[in-house]
């Protein structure tokens, strides 16, 4: 069963992205009001505000938090088209004592001339570097080449798709067979431009991103998406948030010498689900750490989670209101419980052992 | 009264029409206005001075006011304002000082009509009175304004602001002598047309010069500024003192403000630079835009709203050498892409939620998905609506978490923790790991655990019978073992034709992929290790290649098909292994000569008490391990596809040599460091530590080697420790002495990092236990953390 507690977030405008940190015990909003906030976990599982400041002089729409590895540390970005990096310091002792932590700004990345729509830092293994989308369509990379000194990084490379970038997403693979790759979506809402996602690959010959794979199904704006943990598989999972939730598989083609390493990898591209159960458009995707379960927010204000079985046939395992009350309804037919049978449900429960037991639809 | 009664005519008489549309000017534009009636806009800037026709479907040249073949600076113009009660009437600032009257009733081509030439600089802006017709007011840069009666030929009053430059002079509309003017250094003041002398009120409104300033229409003595420093404020200037009632907070300096007509709340904004959108705002809502017109290329200079008494038509003049009309429809609204929604899965399941209160209040008012149209209505008919719906937002946040009993990321943390990787024979392992995960209820992972034991414990360490002998005996049983295999094979192959064909079709194109890789394998380690196989040279023929094979292909079905068909025997395998060793017995018994049919015929029945019973038993004993590698090495493949990188790793470890060299180097690395990311992010430091510790893998080990090295002092002349060794350089004496027992420390070495006073750990340990004082005497109150 889940349990829904509320918390009283108190930003005056509405909350655009909730991220949690890499430990899971600390947790980032951030708003419209042109705020953000941390919020620490305490040990009775009660989340409490430790911080909360201006961030930006706009909307700020996405918050994310660095590997530990690096500090604690926070970017933002925002419609008032920058995108800023926050390092919380710790020692001023009056603070600690009322709980409150103080979070200072190291840079303003000011490339942009449109809204910066997503931010996002790369994998640990790559070094302490992250990109960030507009709604121009430049994808941007940073890189800070000291991870020391948060206030200096640097523009790797400008990246121009057309389309309107709205969300971004790293392949988490740590992989050395598996080059870095970004996800870039675009929530253009002309459909005549098919392929609003966009993956770009690192070539090492040129040292450059370049466009591996154009998903030309998705033809409908975008509005998130996300990697899922790679967990040393050998290809990638991608969830798409469009106006419906979609699950790609990316298997990529080995390359038969390594001499031919100039052009990006081949991408085999499966669709492994589709679902319209939101009825609506579907703003948020995300994945759990053991990548087992997907779960999607839609216009309907419900999430649904969604779970493989054995055979990758992908079904919604519960629906759970915002305010933790039950679904009724005309949407309850959607979530018809995996009629697996024993001993394959025994499989699902070893191969991931995400046993849950959500606040499931009655049939 | 009257005024008012004239425009409803106005707008009733022709309703306003038209559409989003543009027109290229010659030259960039500084201001724009427009005449009463909203038929005509005039341009102006400092190489431009044009009125144009707004019609249905484009704007038109009317009128170029720049005459003459030398333009006089007096035509380069920073305002210009088109009169609200003379239609013939326009006034210009021109950035030489000179404020000019324009009248286009005259019958000449220059409509020239009156020049004041009193300010010394740049005049930043003209306005007329919104209700007395010969009544003009100017403001400088000079620091001065100066009211102007039309009918006389020099200004009639002149106001000194005291301060710096003059930006922005506007006749209030609630009282008629009072006007509101704006000034570089911050300050509004507000003036009495019949008192030049002193202001009847200033206040700072803003940090910084203010740009432009903006009486409300509706006569509610509002006033609205904007400033560098980015800010639109709306000041009550009702009350005694001007009291601040909303702050709009934009991305750049403000350069113009603009109250929308027929709206209450709302106002439309310009940058001076960087920014070149409009934006219109609802100051209830003062964070995002309630829409945003995108068009120009440039820094919009001019905005003005088409009629003052109509909402959906703005236009705007731009340093990009454009003039635009923008349609409220065609507007962008940021609110619509703005993500209503944020959502995040937590490292324990537990799932964080923030909605817009609306979405999940209730679905009555939700919309189905309208494939990229705009969510709202093209025309506000239902305007209160609206405006209620851009207006007071907020979002609920919430947590989902799953309830304490199933915490769903336990079984990870308890398996990590409970599983043996090393420091014992290999069947203890497995047996201690196959325990643990039964007891977390994982079942396949723990059976797993178990033909793992049973496939490559070395047959001495095995309670079976014969196994030594088996290891000595020639070839003749090992060819009794090969056909057994073979019967199984066939046997089990029979079965999955007939049951479970279905199930495997989905695996075939993997499965003979992988089969022909371990072809291969088997052929060259066959022949680069022969003496290890118990293969004598002569029997490698191809009969046993032939069974070989079987085997493989055999034992991968058995990889699959296991969990969905072996489990209800699995404690029967655990529990009461000497059945089927029984069983092997047995058959090692029974005589061969009856040939494979016969054999496969007294196996049916037992095969269906179960496969893994005949299948381990006669793998386990008599077989090399390496038989085995490549069925186990597509077994941790699948572990790892299906998510449970912790199993791969872990067996890959439990098994270390047996089957490291059957997986490539780049997944092994994968693997672990997937895995060693994941127990990182549950905080299991001990677990990744060791996880380290025991791994082959060379890019692994060497992250426990990264940052070990300490840069010390010495305790006693505080320099740097340069050379190894326990003899500081410079003065010659010991530098890691313990404080409590005056020895030199070896092994762990505890220090306080404020007096760096330390030495053994159980000694400080037992010091501190009585004391809380420094035991070097130094009088520092010891804190080691």
């Amino acid at each position: 069963m889940f349990v829904a507690r509320s918390i009283a977030a108190d930003h005056k405008d509405l909350i655009h992205d909730v991220s949690y940190d890499f430990h899971g015990r600390r947790m980032a909003t951030c708003s419209s009001d042109q705020s953000v906030k941390v919020w620490d976990k305490s040990d009775n599982g009660e989340w409490n505000c430790t911080a909360s400041w201006k961030t930006h002089s706009g909307s700020v729409w996405r918050v994310t938090w660095a590997h530990p590895e690096f500090g604690q540390v926070l970017a933002s970005c925002s419609f008032d088209r920058t995108a800023a990096v926050w390092e919380e310091i710790v020692g001023e002792s009056n603070d600690k004592q009322r709980g409150l932590s103080h979070w200072i700004k190291r840079t303003t990345l000011v490339d942009s001339r449109t809204s910066v729509t997503d931010v996002k830092f790369a994998p640990k293994h790559m070094g302490l570097m992250l990109t960030t989308c507009s709604a121009d369509g430049v994808m941007r990379v940073y890189e800070a080449p000291d991870v020391m000194n948060l206030s200096q990084w640097s523009l790797q490379q400008e990246i121009s798709s057309k389309l309107s970038c709205s969300c971004i997403s790293w392949s988490p693979s740590s992989s050395r067979a598996h080059a870095p790759m970004i996800a870039v979506g675009s929530d253009d809402s002309n459909t005549a431009y098919s392929g609003k996602v966009h993956i770009y690959e690192y070539i090492e010959n040129t040292r450059k991103y370049a466009k591996a794979e154009n998903l030309m199904t998705v033809t409908d704006p975008v509005h998130d998406i996300a990697f899922a943990p790679n967990l040393g598989r050998s290809f990638h999972v991608l969830a798409i948030a469009t106006k419906d939730v979609r699950i790609f598989k990316l298997i990529p083609l080995r390359k038969e010498s390594a001499a031919g390493s100039s052009g990006p990898t081949k991408l085999q591209v499966q669709i492994l689900a589709q679902f319209d159960n939101h009825n609506s458009q579907v703003w948020r995707v995300s994945w759990n750490i053991s990548s087992t379960l997907l779960a999607s927010s839609g216009d309907d204000g419900c999430v649904r989670l969604w779970k493989a079985n054995y055979m990758d046939n992908w079904k919604c395992t519960a629906i759970l209101r915002g305010d933790g009350s039950p679904v009724t309804g005309s949407s309850s037919q959607a979530a018809v419980p995996s009629t697996a049978g024993g001993p394959q449900h025994v499989l699902l429960q070893a191969s991931s052992a995400g046993r849950k037991k959500a606040q499931l639809i009655p049939g | 009264m009257e005024k008012m009664s004239r425009v409803t005519t106005a707008l009733g008489g022709s309703a306003i029409s038209g559409r989003t549309m543009f027109c290229h000017l010659d030259a960039p534009a500084n201001a724009i206005s427009v005449c009463r009636d909203a038929t005509q806009v005039v341009v102006a800037g400092r190489n431009i001075f044009k009125i144009y026709g707004l019609e249905e479907e484009q704007f038109v040249e009317k009128l170029n006011l720049r005459v003459g073949r030398k333009p006089s600076l007096n035509f380069s113009c920073a305002d210009v304002m088109w009169h609200q009660m003379e239609e013939n009437l326009l006034a210009t600032a021109a950035t030489n000082g000179a404020v000019v009257t324009w009248n286009l009733g005259k019958p000449s081509r220059n409509k020239q009509d009156q020049l004041f030439t009193e300010h010394k600089r740049t005049v930043n802006k003209v306005c007329f009175h919104p209700t007395e017709v010969y009544m003009l007011l100017s403001g400088s840069q000079d620091g001065y304004m100066k009211c102007f009666d039309l009918r006389k030929k020099e200004s009639v009053s002149t106001f000194s602001g005291q301060s710096e430059s003059v930006r922005d002079v506007q006749f209030s509309m609630k009282d008629y002598f009072t006007f509101a003017a704006s000034f570089e250094n911050g300050n509004v003041q507000l003036w009495d047309i019949r008192r030049p002398d002193r202001y009847e009120r200033m206040f700072t409104a803003h940090t910084g010069p203010v740009f432009c300033c903006d009486w409300h229409p509706d006569d509610r003595g509002w006033l609205a500024t904007g400033g560098r420093d980015k800010m639109v404020k709306v000041w009550d200037m009702t009350t005694n003192r001007a009291k601040e009632i909303y702050c709009v907070q934009t991305i750049a300096s403000v350069a113009r403000v603009k109250w929308r007509p027929e709206r209450k709340w709302h106002l439309a904004t310009c940058s001076m630079m960087v920014d070149h959108n409009i934006y219109v705002w609802d100051v209830r809502r003062p964070f995002i835009p309630f829409a945003t017109f995108e068009e120009h290329k440039d820094v919009t200079t001019g905005i003005v709203w088409r009629h003052q008494h109509d909402p959906y038509f703005l236009l705007s003049g731009s340093k990009d050498s454009t003039l635009y009309q923008h349609m409220f429809k065609d507007a962008s609204r940021p609110v619509d892409r703005a993500n209503p929604e944020g959502l995040c899965f937590g490292l324990f399941g537990d799932l964080a939620f923030a909605a817009k209160e609306s979405l999940i209040s209730g679905d009555s008012n939700r919309k189905p998905y309208l494939g990229g149209d705009r969510r709202y209505p093209i025309f506000f008919f239902k305007k209160p609506d609206l405006t209620e719906q851009f207006a007071h937002v907020s979002s609920a946040l919430s947590v989902f978490e799953s309830s304490l009993e199933s915490k769903r990321m336990d079984w990870f943390v308890k398996t990590a923790l409970l599983y043996l990787l090393g420091g014992k024979p290999f069947a203890e392992l497995c047996d201690h790991n196959a325990k643990v995960a039964k007891e977390l209820n994982r079942p396949q992972v723990s059976t797993t655990w178990t033909m793992l034991r049973l496939m490559f414990s070395d047959p001495a360490n095995l309670s079976t019978p014969g196994p030594n002998n088996i290891s000595k005996l020639g070839n003749l049983p090992l060819m009794n073992s090969f056909s057994m295999k073979e019967m199984g094979t066939e046997s089990r192959l029979d079965r999955s034709k007939g049951e479970s064909r279905q199930d495997n079709i989905h695996l075939e194109p993997g499965n003979s992929l992988i089969n022909s890789n371990n072809d291969e394998n088997e052929e060259t380690e066959g022949s680069e290790g022969q003496a290890e196989y118990m293969f004598g040279d002569a029997e490698l023929d191809d009969d046993d290649l032939y069974s070989m094979e079987h085997e493989i292909q055999a034992v991968e079905e058995q990889e699959y098909t296991l969990p969905q068909e072996a489990f209800p025997l699995r404690h029967e395998i655990m529990d009461n292994p000497s059945v089927p060793e029984h069983l092997q017995q047995d058959k090692a018994d029974s005589p061969h000569a009856s040939g494979n049919e016969a054999e496969v015929m007294c196996l049916t029945p037992i095969e269906s008490l179960s496969l893994i019973a005949i299948s381990q038993p006669l793998f386990s004993p008599h077989l090399p391990s390496r038989f085995f590698c490549p069925v186990v090495r597509e077994m941790l493949s699948h572990y790892a596809e299906q998510g449970d990188v912790q199993m791969a790793v872990s067996v890959l470890i439990v098994l270390g040599d047996r089957i490291r060299k059957e997986i490539d180097d780049l997944t092994q690395e994968h693997w672990y460091m997937s895995y060693i990311d994941l127990l990182q992010r549950f905080e299991l430091w001990n677990v990744s530590n060791e996880v380290i510790k025991l791994s082959t893998c060379s890019a692994i080990t060497c992250l426990n080697q990264t940052s070990t090295t300490l840069h010390v002092n010495c305790s006693n002349c505080k320099r740097p420790m340069s050379n190894r060794g326990w003899i500081c350089d410079r003065c010659h004496q010991c530098a890691s002495v313990c404080a409590v027992c005056h020895h030199v420390v070896k092994g762990l070495f505890v220090w306080c990092q404020g007096c760096s006073h330390g030495g053994h750990l159980e000694h400080v340990m037992n010091w501190l236990k009585s004391n809380s004082h420094c035991p070097a005497g130094c009088g520092h109150l010891c804190e080691y953390t």
